[in-house]
């Protein structure tokens, strides 16, 4: 794992020691080489974990993960050139540091054995992402955003160190290795209920759960291309992969305990889709739409079935993908008229044939069209939650219907139509912005051929 | 002030806290801690305005009130054990009558009311000896009696100051009132760890003095005492301003950076200790404290804040030395994978 590691770590290095023309050469292509590195990770021999130390260990969940990880990074730096191009060195090395910081905690978080050790590089990711966010955004909502940002996270997040603490006393190691071996049932009793309660909820806010969502579209919006990216694609599997790792020892309070998570998020994710279609800034839009998505994963999580994690897994690493991209569209448009109004930049297909067709791509898979994996994803979890609950299935099919109507709304709000007339002047789609596309669809329309390395521990 | 005295009455003050700390008579440490009391007054006077004579006859009236309650103690003791040696304090009562006393001296609520008057009153660099060295010496004082403390007490102390120091620096724009107030809640970390885990409040302490070092040598450095003239760094020296972001959210107890490291051991020592509801508490209210350093970051290092062209020129003519800066960065930023390290502190 080290050899992921250390050369992310010097990432930072590479940026203030490089010259002016080539900082972004230089990372952009030392972080596509480190995700080359990574994607051997993915080659698991059996259905065990592979062990590097007793500090690092990738298993087939936290595997894909990771390589999603160590792909957007190239990807992140790709979309900020633009904006970033007429500050000062210094301030290009910094933001550039900023995220190569961000990615070695993020690296280290998915791969990490011990909980503790996980939870503080949980917290750790907080402090460069509340940095991009305040520094680099654009409007003064920003302030705001970064504070909603750290204090919902934080809030969540310190009852479950002490629920972690507690749970060493208990059971003597927090090491994931051991953990999966020494494994009891939880007895039944109010401070074990509380217990639950501190581990899971650090996560639900992360996800975010329905009710606790409020810091998402604020951060999101507010955020610039990069930090919208690695929100969207990264920050919020965190918690994904937090709940998976965490339920297996948090049994068999989960049965009653995930009730009320379970009514939030099937209510929350129809919600937040209505919401979608009537949103007028159009990063808002695909910032619901992630909650609604993410929504999806909580109750594919905390079904706990196998079909279920697999569904979750593959639906977070298609999610990632997507709404990156769409963050990309998005930002794409941002850069040409400086306002996220979603019918200030209308009837782009005339002006930006090119850019209209990752729109559609980008669109179709938002809706989980088949055969892609956001497909796969959503059919898992619509399916396990069928079995688990037949009633759930009118929730989920509602669901499914408003993200195709959400979607295609914004497709054709800004592709459609005749464009206006004060857009005619705008440039064309530099090939950086379509090489971004490509790169972020590729992925996922390959993974469509061979989906069973993206769906997790119980294939 | 002339060089000589100064070097005499800093001389004294570093003579008061020794004698403080090593003493094993009652008598003596009596004796240190008004060497420490008288010494300090003129360095708080430094700057001669009625406003600095009035935060040094505060800091002295309570500071001389302390020294009676625990002079008081120390009788008590001394008649109900028949000897001087500091050793854990048997008598109840005046086991509790010291830890008031020590209390009062540290500025733990509800004896907390002196800390943001006087500090505010003084110059930066008194504030600074103020908060930090002047804590030394009861600190000291409450490690060696640390056996025989009632926990109910203390640790309703400890959760009151967490709470004040949490609160109270929430309306604050003056920086030395937001350092007062964050030493009064550092400090109710502090003694809420003293009776599970001596050690633990040795290492708080440590991480603590290193973090306020280097806040009020960064303050020193622009010499500015409000958010307002703080906010005027990014024009002057835009690396004090990533300096002052690093430290602050270390300050807070943010992961991966030091100041997490104390509030981590003194949660999994309560935690051991199986209060469960304590810990959380306490570090739900620290994050009082993290909104208002947060704050200060947003005036200083994460927005440039507007400034007229004048301040633009005042780089030039700021010559403030600071001393030991880097070392004190490196400390309160990234000592934290030392953690295990912790057993040298034994």
């Amino acid at each position: 794992m080290l050899k992921i590691i250390i050369p992310t770590i010097m990432l930072m290095p590479l940026t203030w020691l490089s010259k002016k023309n080539m900082i972004w050469i230089n990372t952009t292509t030392y972080s596509l080489l480190i995700s080359l590195i990574s994607l051997s990770l993915l080659n698991q021999p059996n259905n065990n974990s592979l062990n590097f130390s007793l500090m690092f260990f990738s298993d087939p969940l936290s595997a894909p993960l990771l390589v999603l990880t160590t792909w957007l990074l190239p990807l992140m730096l790709m979309a900020s050139q633009h904006h970033l191009s007429k500050e000062p060195l210094i301030r290009k090395k910094l933001y550039i540091t900023m995220l190569a910081m961000l990615q070695t905690f993020l690296i280290m978080t998915f791969t990490t054995t011990e909980l503790i050790s996980f939870y503080i590089l949980f917290e750790a990711t907080l402090v460069p992402t509340l940095i991009i966010i305040t520094r680099w955004g654009n409007q003064t909502e920003r302030l705001n955003a970064g504070l909603y940002f750290l204090f919902y996270t934080l809030v969540g997040s310190l009852p479950l160190l002490v629920a972690l603490i507690s749970i060493q006393n208990l059971t003597g190691s927090l090491n994931f290795l051991l953990i999966q071996y020494w494994n009891q049932a939880l007895p039944d009793s109010w401070s074990n209920i509380f217990l639950w309660l501190a581990c899971m909820m650090a996560f639900m806010v992360k996800m975010p759960l329905y009710g606790l969502h409020l810091w998402l579209p604020k951060a999101h919006v507010e955020a610039p291309i990069a930090g919208s990216m690695v929100l969207a694609a990264i920050l919020l599997k965190l918690g994904g992969y937090g709940m998976l790792r965490i339920t297996m020892m948090l049994n068999p309070q989960t049965n009653f305990m995930a009730y009320p998570f379970l009514m939030l998020s099937l209510w929350g994710m129809i919600m937040t889709s209505s919401i979608c279609l009537r949103q007028t800034d159009l990063k808002s839009l695909i910032a619901y739409s992630s909650v609604s998505h993410m929504a999806l994963v909580i109750v594919a999580v905390l079904i706990q079935t196998p079909w279920s994690y697999m569904g979750a897994t593959a639906l977070m690493i298609a999610h990632g993908l997507t709404s990156s991209m769409l963050f990309c569209l998005a930002n794409s448009n941002y850069e040409r008229t400086h306002s996220r109004t979603m019918i200030l930049a209308r009837g782009l297909q005339t002006l930006l044939p090119l850019m209209a067709a990752w729109w559609l791509l980008a669109s179709l898979t938002n809706l989980a069209l088949p055969p892609s994996i956001n497909l796969i994803g959503e059919l898992f979890v619509v399916m396990s939650s069928f079995s688990w609950s037949n009633i759930t299935i009118i929730l989920m099919g509602a669901n499914i219907t408003i993200t195709a109507l959400y979607s295609l709304y914004m497709l054709i709000t800004t592709q459609r139509g005749k464009y206006t007339h004060h857009i005619n002047s705008i440039k064309p789609s530099f090939t950086r912005e379509n090489a971004l596309m490509a790169l972020h669809m590729t992925p996922l329309l390959l993974l469509s051929l061979n989906p069973k390395i993206i769906l997790g521990f119980t294939y | 002030m002339n060089p000589l005295i100064l070097t005499i009455i800093l001389m004294t003050v570093f003579l008061g806290t020794m004698i403080v700390m090593a003493s094993s008579h009652w008598l003596m440490i009596w004796i240190g801690f008004e060497m420490n009391l008288l010494a300090i007054i003129p360095i708080l006077m430094k700057k001669y305005n009625p406003r600095a004579m009035e935060a040094s006859t505060k800091y002295f009236l309570t500071q001389a009130t302390a020294s009676m309650l625990l002079m008081m103690a120390i009788i008590i003791n001394l008649m109900h054990s028949g000897q001087w040696t500091i050793t854990k304090v048997f008598n109840p009562t005046a086991s509790i009558i010291m830890t008031l006393a020590l209390a009062m001296k540290l500025g733990l609520t509800p004896f907390h009311f002196w800390v943001p008057e006087v500090t505010q009153g003084i110059s930066l660099t008194s504030g600074l000896i103020l908060l930090t060295w002047q804590k030394l010496a009861p600190m000291s004082i409450l490690y060696q009696i640390s056996p025989s403390i009632n926990l109910n007490i203390l640790l309703t102390m400890a959760v009151l100051s967490i709470l004040v120091g949490g609160w109270g620096g929430l309306n604050q724009t003056q920086l030395r009132k937001i350092m007062a107030y964050s030493s009064i809640a550092h400090m109710g970390w502090m003694t809420a760890i003293l009776v599970y885990n001596p050690t633990l409040t040795m290492l708080n302490m440590l991480i603590y003095i290193m973090m306020t070092l280097t806040m009020f040598m960064l303050f020193i450095h622009s010499s500015s005492t409000t958010t307002l003239s703080l906010s005027h760094t990014w024009n002057k020296a835009p690396l004090i301003t990533t300096l002052i972001l690093i430290t602050l959210l270390s300050m807070g107890g943010l992961p991966p950076l030091s100041g997490f490291m104390p509030k981590w051991m003194i949660i999994q020592e309560l935690t051991k200790n199986s209060s469960i509801i304590l810990p959380t508490l306490m570090a739900i209210m620290a994050l009082l404290n993290l909104y208002f350093y947060t704050r200060l970051t947003y005036s200083t290092s994460l927005t440039m804040f507007p400034s007229t062209n004048n301040m633009k020129m005042k780089w030039q003519f700021e010559t403030k030395q600071i001393t030991l800066l880097p070392p004190l960065i490196i400390a309160s930023s990234l000592l934290l994978p030392l953690t295990p390290m912790l057993s040298i502190l034994d």
